[in-house]
């Protein structure tokens, strides 16, 4: 098996049109959570969002393609073997919500042509997968991308993921009663919902070797993944968080490492009652009362869907080199299951591997370790 | 990489059917019998009724695959992970989420829609019917080349630490104006031969070609069409 690593990684958030400037951002306990100008909110149960300040599309077009240009900027020269895997839930839905809106013919926005044209972005040849597994796609897709170079189907993986604050899903969310009406507080007693967020994140894994060999930068191993499904409730989470646990477990075995040697968590963390209690319950069930320091971003950049976890692994690759955890913004009053560990402060860690999780509709759950490495 | 095939299901234009209980490999056609819970489950299944049409045809081609399989029944849940293939995806499901967007401006947009405008919802459905605690995940499918969902599932079966199997198809509900072949069909892979239920054959991806049982296959259909070869 090859040892893996993210050797470089760009972001589009609404903290900013890169890593350093999001780094700095949610280090300083910034948050962009605003009332969503974009398109009327009246009728919904919130008007508070994270969108990415003047993201403009041309006409029919949709807004997916500029978060793609401002993301490809960031990575230029990736290497022309590179395979590519992108992760999204909704991909192009604004264009489909004008030409229903416009009772224009229906063709579908194609993921095919889409996954072509994030090809064409970064000068990569023109094929390529896309996964679409709800708000854990890109840490699956990460874990994918890690697994191919692993076991030796590539050497260079770009995983693209991006999602946009539509209409279509802040309504959806409204509907389920799951938006909070103000900034969201992830883990802390009295939260009560999610903001939705937008985002284009881009990494560049490559086999350590190469990455050695040709003299590319190196931001963290991708020591572990793993993928489990509750087999509990297609929106709901389960309760006991069986699937995020298998999921770690999985990562664990994986990255040959113990719980004990996980030094901090990047946690979903979307400030709903029942995620954020389901994943204290399943880290209690991985780690007991050795809880190490955790963390969410989705009280500063709301909650980015496909591409929440791509940004939160971009991220935590800065926190391992830096070895401290951003606040988590919103979280004042933090549950008492936490033991502690997680707070709207920043936190030090002490240690070489960190874990994120996501978890989204269809029971699915992803986890990637991160492991500090110096070449 | 290796797996056995046990199991196929499929959900067409004639409705339900499954390899050992046809007497022809399915054909496809541009229209799609969406399977009322009837001709899916024996018992009473109230969420069944309130899935999207995408979700009913994907949910009830995995039923009748697993029930070839061997593998309906079930007490403990099992590490078996679906990846499925799909072209269009829940676009028929977004639409009519969006109708009851736009008609009222948001206010009466509806909860129950929504919840199926996500291509992988049908997987998380069959996920807890049937105990499936492995990967799901759906992929988007290309027309020049349906053999890739199976390269995925067996890379992932071969990749995975000690998953027992993957459900591995396509599912795809187009809206009524298109000419795309509709339905869906899964086949069930497993890790090993020494399953319940005697496989139809060794499924092999050698580098990017797909052997079954010793010949190359050119698409699904071949594939399918070979599987049924083993049986007369």
């Amino acid at each position: 098996m090859k040892q893996v690593v993210i050797s470089r990684a760009a972001t589009v958030t609404a903290l900013g049109d890169d890593l350093s400037t999001l780094w700095r951002r949610l280090l300083a306990g910034e948050g962009a959570i605003a009332p969503v100008t974009r398109f009327a909110t009246e009728c919904y149960t919130s008007n508070h969002g994270a969108a990415i300040a003047s993201l403009q599309a041309a006409a029919g077009d949709s807004l997916m393609t500029p978060l793609l240009h401002r993301v490809a900027a960031q990575l230029s020269d990736l290497p022309a073997d590179c395979r590519l895997l992108v992760a999204t839930t909704k991909g192009e839905i604004d264009l489909l919500e004008t030409r229903r809106r416009q009772k224009a013919a229906l063709t579908e926005p194609d993921s095919e042509g889409f996954l072509a044209r994030v090809a064409e972005a970064f000068a990569l040849p023109p094929a390529g997968v896309t996964i679409n597994a709800a708000c854990a796609s890109s840490t699956i897709a990460v874990g994918r991308g890690a697994a191919m170079i692993a076991n030796g189907q590539a050497s260079a993986v770009l995983v693209y993921a991006a999602d946009l604050l539509s209409e279509f899903v802040f309504s959806g969310f409204s509907a389920l009663q799951a938006l909070a009406a103000a900034p969201c507080r992830p883990f802390d007693q009295r939260r009560i919902g999610l903001n939705l967020g937008e985002a284009g994140v881009a990494l560049l894994l490559l086999s350590e070797d190469r990455a050695q060999s040709e003299g590319a930068p190196v931001l963290a191993r991708v020591a572990g993944w793993g993928a489990a499904n509750d087999a509990h409730h297609v929106t709901a989470p389960a309760r006991d968080g069986c699937g995020l646990v298998l999921a770690c477990r999985q990562a664990l075995d994986r990255a040959r490492i113990s719980a004990g040697q996980v030094c901090g968590i990047n946690a979903h963390g979307t400030g709903t009652v029942y995620n954020d209690a389901m994943e204290l319950t399943a880290f209690a069930t991985l780690f007991g009362d050795r809880l190490p320091p955790l963390h969410g971003i989705k009280g500063s950049i709301g909650h980015c869907l496909g591409a929440a976890g791509g940004v939160e692994i971009a991220v935590a690759t800065q926190a391992l080199a830096e070895q401290r955890l951003p606040p988590t913004v919103g979280c004042d009053q933090p549950e008492p299951a936490a033991g502690g560990q997680v707070g709207a402060r920043v936190q030090t860690l002490a240690g070489d591997y960190l874990l994120c999780c996501n978890s989204g509709f269809g029971g699915i759950n992803g986890t990637v370790i991160l492991q500090r490495i110096t070449i | 990489m290796t797996g056995w095939i046990t199991g196929i299901g499929w959900v067409n234009g004639d409705g339900c059917g499954h390899g050992r209980a046809a007497q022809a490999a399915p054909c496809w056609t541009a229209t799609v019998s969406v399977p009322t819970r009837r001709q899916v489950f024996a018992k009473a299944d109230l969420r069944f009724g309130r899935l999207d049409d995408f979700s009913r045809v994907g949910l009830a081609a995995i039923a009748c695959c697993l029930r070839d399989a061997g593998l309906e029944q079930w007490q403990h849940k099992r590490a078996i992970g679906i990846v499925a293939a799909t072209r269009k995806g829940c676009l028929t499901t977004d639409l009519a989420y969006l109708d009851t967007l736009l008609a009222s401006g948001g206010a009466l947009a509806s909860p129950n829609l929504f919840a199926y405008t996500l291509p992988n919802c049908f997987l998380g459905e069959a996920a807890l019917r049937f105990g499936l605690v492995g990967n799901s995940l759906i992929i988007n499918q290309s027309p020049r080349n349906d053999l890739e969902v199976l390269r995925y599932a067996l890379q992932e079966l071969s990749w995975s630490c000690g998953q027992q199997g993957v459900l591995a198809g396509f599912c795809d509900v187009p809206p009524p104006d298109e000419k795309e072949r509709a339905g869906a069909l899964f086949v069930m892979i497993e890790a090993t031969a020494d399953t319940g239920t005697a496989p139809y054959g060794r499924l092999d991806l050698q580098g990017d070609r797909l052997v079954f049982n010793g010949r190359a296959m050119p698409d699904v259909d071949a594939l399918v069409a070979a599987c049924f070869g083993t049986m007369s």
